[in-house]
């Protein structure tokens, strides 16, 4: 397994959500990427689409306005 | 200090009064509530792209000219709202009061941050974005909340007309913004 960085810090919605959508396609199960983000919106709609996509979402609040959202990709 | 943020940071009412984002069913109630006593007080339902509109011919004004030929504040209730001013105007009120509201909100989650430009595309994209949605929401008299929720809100069909195309408008523009600018 692999662990994949993307940094879509200064990017708005949606497209963190585009980016790790795509990046996630990629990856093989069992990897894990992390989405850097500093967009407020992002920190909703990523988890949750991450959440029914059916993998493991954490979240970790790294600075003030600074977020990483990681993704293990279940299926 | 030290002692209280970390305290804070666990307390169940922050976090659900500041921290975390508030239900999409919250925010619908209080925006409905708000919407009503907007209508009351003011006699007009909630705009907020117009308002912008009405600071550029302020400073214009204030720079000695002048917008009285212009078609767009060619109205009597155009003119009449340019004449009263900006502190007696109050939707230039409701807008300040967004933008020093969200700053509360940003502040309150110790969410605040000054982004970085990624790339000269974002900032084109940004520009381009802006001056088609303000003179978009000129020429459609109203953005998505005079146009489409305060329209609907007023039980009126221009309302949802407008909301259809904002449908489409969103569709083309994602496309176009996963095509050329990602």
């Amino acid at each position: 397994m692999q662990e994949v960085m993307l940094d879509c810090l200064g990017e708005a919605c949606p497209i963190p959500l585009v980016k790790a959508q795509k990046k996630l396609e990629e990856l093989a199960v069992g990897d894990v990427l992390i989405v850097q983000i500093d967009h407020s919106c992002a920190m909703k709609n990523l988890p949750e689409w991450a959440r029914e996509a059916g993998h493991n979402v954490e979240i970790e609040e790294v600075d003030d306005g600074e977020w990483e959202v990681v993704i293990e990709k279940v299926k | 200090m030290k002692k209280f943020a970390e305290w804070l940071a666990k307390n169940d009412y922050y976090k659900a009064w500041f921290k975390d984002a508030w239900p999409y069913v919250t925010g619908a109630v209080l925006l409905s509530v708000f919407q009503i006593v907007t209508f009351a007080t003011t006699g007009s339902p909630w705009g907020v792209s117009a308002v912008f509109a009405n600071w550029g011919a302020w400073i214009i004004e204030a720079f000695g000219g002048s917008v009285d030929k212009w078609y767009y504040f060619a109205s009597e209730g155009a003119q009449a709202t340019l004449d009263r001013g900006f502190f007696q105007d109050p939707g230039t009120m409701r807008n300040i009061g967004l933008i020093v509201g969200a700053l509360f909100a940003t502040l309150m989650a110790s969410g605040f941050k000054i982004k970085k430009l990624k790339s000269g595309k974002q900032v084109i994209a940004a520009i381009l974005g802006g001056l088609l949605m303000g003179y978009g929401a000129r020429l459609g008299f109203g953005c998505n909340i005079g146009a489409f929720y305060s329209g609907i809100a007023s039980l009126s069909l221009s309302g949802w007309v407008f909301g259809v195309f904002l449908f489409v408008g969103a569709i083309v523009g994602s496309k176009m913004l996963v095509k050329w600018f990602m």
